[in-house]
């Protein structure tokens, strides 16, 4: 018995040096990305306007009434729950057998269904992934069936065995955030400098970095020449980077930020905020402060923040109709059944880490006070409710 | 009827819910003109709910001996990013890096059973603990990264045997392979069927015996062809050859290894168990051991079936294994319960949902439909043993039980805890 024990604390203490060594691992394996620049997820080394639009590509023809495999993440948000509904209405309505369906339980799921979309005899696979890095062995098995595959608004990476990306596009998404930013504080704030604080996304999604590009791509110009100052120095995507999107860590952030810099009358003019809910938790942060309302911009159109924005309270926020880009993937896959070439706009920015995808990029579009009142189509918004916000607030207030 | 019961022997369990499982693939098969049987389909499900087939190997015996354990999940996903991240930023080879991988697995097992075993807190509330400690812990170590994993590991999750010799339009690794496992079928009959007899036992008559075999051999000779048939460059899985060498060594801990019987011994009654002079704090160190070993082994097939890890790593894991226990016999309150049956269990729960995705039935609708499963098999389980009678074919041969005399001649009901 003692023996046994000796063994087992000997065995103890060398797990315990495996794990310690496994940690400080950590460190430098998280000192290459950040100083490396790249998002891990995937390095989408997005630049504007890549590619010539009016490029094609081809994919293998495939009869009419084909099975069509939609594989969606969890049934988590409003956004995906809409997608699965107008796939399966315009897939049918365009003659094809649509199989629509959500990975509920995770990667295993989503992995397991897109193997089972393949044995159900799919010709074409649309997936929006949970995690893009994880489906290569069965986009590899899509790929031997003679399946031709396109990533839906999220880009499927560590993989060669993918034909087509489609999305908004994000880089787009931030550089019309930057200008809007421009444009309230002009509006809002009087003559520069202004003050403006960042929030980037999190980290660990892919989005995170083009959002936050794009943004810079317009304000860093304005910051280098002094129209705009950031007061707590905090000017890097992973400074600024939000953990998990999550409101409360982008609040607790903002907090310390206001405590340091803002005090004695010293004014926030503008934040840049990556989404609806970064920019609500921010406003939060600023009004516990007690800080006069700064301009602020967004994106998703999310139902709490449309008052917001109907009332000015915060700037701006980006739509992204569903409705148009299933309806998109539809005619696209429509144009591979019938043996016509695919056009795609972007044949440059979408480096998956095994080759550049042909993308097909979506342009978002911009809402404000100014146009909230027609910016959304009932029927197509990622929110309808959304949408019925809006027309009702419009109704009573003008 | 008599002939029947002696076809099937004593392990009527287990024929009962593999009966239910050929029904189920019956079933799909029906439904999906046949596509759930493409070799495609059965690598797939070996291939694709190999996680559940390696864990249920150890969660049986941690179950059998009354405990449960519910972190392998978060161990799998500290598993996984310490052996892609040896491999990427340490420069390990593969081989050394699934070493590394299993080396930590062992080590947080033994963590996990010195707690239960040397301090006394219940496995229920240290796996809680664990689940969270090393949830984190992978947060921690991967900091948001999906690190990819060489191919060498790839193919050891979602690999198939390299075809060789002689062209045959099959596998023939496979087919080799499924000759093998008929050969070694045929061998165990017949020696045991000698052992009996030199023990002065009766045996059913040789019509019986060779029916038997007949009957295992055919059905392995038709999955043999199912794997080895499929598109050229496929076979038998490589997670499903690692998955039957466990299954057998296993089978083997369960049935022939002190250690083994001790867990019986443990589960069943823990004070007789430790008046008979077993070390039980051994029994539970050990059998937690194993289960985060055996985490350990999904892990690596796991993240080489992916490609590369990921946050969501594990996440749910220790549920859908604990219920392929469950579903495959094992009693709640310990002491019951068998490896080949969990691996049925196993088999059964991935056939139904892989036989729902096919279909294009919902995730939502396949966890309903799983849950009930669950509830039933284990609730019929329940009914059964409060009857008195074996199980769900105990319930159905009822009415011959009745009229049968003579006692089981070939095969013992094995004495649980007699055999130490």
């Amino acid at each position: 018995m003692r023996k046994f024990a000796i063994s087992v604390a000997a065995l103890g203490a060398v797990a315990a040096l495996a794990l310690a060594g496994c940690s400080s691992n950590n460190n430098t394996g998280n000192t290459t990305a950040t100083t490396g620049g790249s998002t891990p997820a995937a390095s989408a080394t997005t630049t504007s306007g890549g590619g010539a639009s009016g490029d094609t590509i081809s994919l293998p023809a495939f009869p009419a009434g084909s099975t069509v495999g939609v594989s969606l993440p969890q049934k988590t948000s409003e956004n995906w729950v809409l997608a699965g509904q107008l796939f399966t209405d315009q897939l049918t309505a365009a003659g094809f057998k649509p199989m629509v369906n959500y990975a509920n339980g995770g990667v295993t799921d989503q992995q397991n269904q897109i193997q089972a979309m393949i044995t159900a005899g799919a010709k074409v696979l649309v997936i929006g992934a949970i995690d893009g890095s994880q489906l290569g062995s069965q986009l590899q098995a899509a790929k031997d069936a003679g399946i031709s595959v396109i990533a839906y608004d999220r880009l499927l990476t560590n993989t060669p065995n993918i034909d087509m990306y489609m999305a908004y596009d994000n880089y787009k998404v931030g550089q019309l955030q930057g200008q809007a930013l421009l444009d309230g504080l002009k509006a809002k704030e009087g003559a520069s400098p202004w003050n403006i604080e960042l929030i980037a996304g999190s980290n660990d999604d892919s989005n995170s970095k083009p959002f936050f590009e794009g943004a810079m791509s317009v304000l860093q110009p304005k910051i280098d020449d002094g129209t705009l100052k950031i007061l707590s120095g905090q000017k890097t995507q992973s400074q600024a980077a939000t953990q998990g999107w999550q409101a409360q860590n982008a609040q607790t952030r903002m907090d310390a930020i206001l405590a340091a810099n803002y005090t004695g009358g010293t004014k926030l003019n503008g934040i840049l905020s990556p989404n609806d809910t970064l920019a609500r938790a921010a406003l939060t942060s600023v009004k516990n402060a007690g800080l006069p309302n700064p301009v602020i911009t967004g994106q998703d159109s999310e139902v709490a923040s449309i008052p917001l924005i109907a009332d000015g309270t915060q700037y701006s926020t980006i739509n992204k109709d569903t409705g148009k880009f299933v309806t998109q993937v539809v005619s696209v896959l429509k144009d591979i059944s019938a043996g016509k070439p695919v056009t795609v706009n972007d044949t440059k920015s979408y480096n998956n880490g095994n080759k550049i995808v042909p993308s097909f990029l979506l342009a978002p579009v911009l809402v404000t006070q100014a146009n909230v009142c027609t910016a959304y189509d009932p029927t197509t918004s990622p929110s309808a409710s959304a949408a019925a916000l809006a027309t009702d607030y419009c109704k009573t207030h003008k | 009827m008599k002939a029947l019961r002696q076809f099937f022997g004593a392990n009527m369990r287990q024929y009962a819910l593999f009966g239910f499982l050929i029904v189920v693939m019956a079933f799909f098969a029906w439904q999906t003109g046949g596509r759930t049987l493409h070799s495609e389909n059965l690598q797939n499900i070996i291939i694709g709910w190999s996680y559940v087939l390696v864990m249920a190997l150890g969660m049986l015996f941690v179950i059998v001996m009354g405990q449960i354990d519910l972190a392998p999940g978060s161990v799998a996903a500290v598993v996984g990013i310490c052996l892609a991240l040896s491999i990427k930023d340490w420069g390990f080879p593969w081989w050394a890096g699934i070493l590394f991988g299993i080396a930590v697995g062992t080590a947080i097992g033994m963590w996990q059973g010195a707690w239960l075993a040397y301090i006394g807190v219940p496995g229920f509330i240290t796996t809680l603990a664990g689940q969270m400690l090393f949830r984190g812990l992978d947060q921690h170590i991967s900091n948001g990264q999906s690190v990819p994993v060489p191919p060498q590991i790839v193919k050891i999750g979602s690999g198939f045997l390299p075809d060789w010799g002689p062209h045959t339009g099959f596998n023939n690794p496979t087919l080799v392979l499924g000759v093998i496992a008929m050969l070694a079928v045929i061998y165990r009959e017949i020696r045991r069927r000698g052992k009996i007899v030199r023990g002065g036992g009766v045996v059913p008559p040789t019509w019986v015996m060779v029916a038997r075999l007949a009957t295992v051999v055919a059905a392995l000779a038709i999955l043999t062809i199912a794997f080895a048939n499929g598109r050229p460059g496929t076979s038998f899985p490589v997670a499903g050859v690692i998955i039957v060498l466990l299954v057998i060594f296993y089978h083997f801990v369960e049935t022939r290894t002190t250690i083994g019987r001790g867990v019986y011994a443990v589960g069943g009654n823990k004070a007789a168990a430790a008046l008979t002079g077993i070390n039980i704090k051994k029994v539970y160190f050990i059998a937690m051991t194993n289960m985060s070993f055996l985490a350990a082994v999904a892990a690596i097939m796991f993240v080489g079936k992916s490609g590369s890890t990921g946050l969501s790593d594990g996440n749910g894991w220790e549920l859908d294994v604990i219920a392929a226990v469950f579903v495959g016999g094992a009693a709640v309150s310990g002491g019951v319960g068998t490896v080949v049956g969990s691996v049925i269990g196993g088999l059964f729960m991935s056939i139904l949902s892989n036989g729902m995705f096919v279909l294009g039935v919902g995730s939502d609708w396949s966890a309903m439909i799983r849950g009930l499963v669950l509830l039933v098999a284990v609730a019929f389980d329940l009914y059964s043993k409060a009857q008195g009678r074996p199980s769900i074919t105990g319930a159905i041969m009822r009415g011959l039980r009745s009229r049968r005399k003579e006692t089981q001649g070939e095969e013992q009901v094995r004495p649980e805890v007699a055999k130490i």
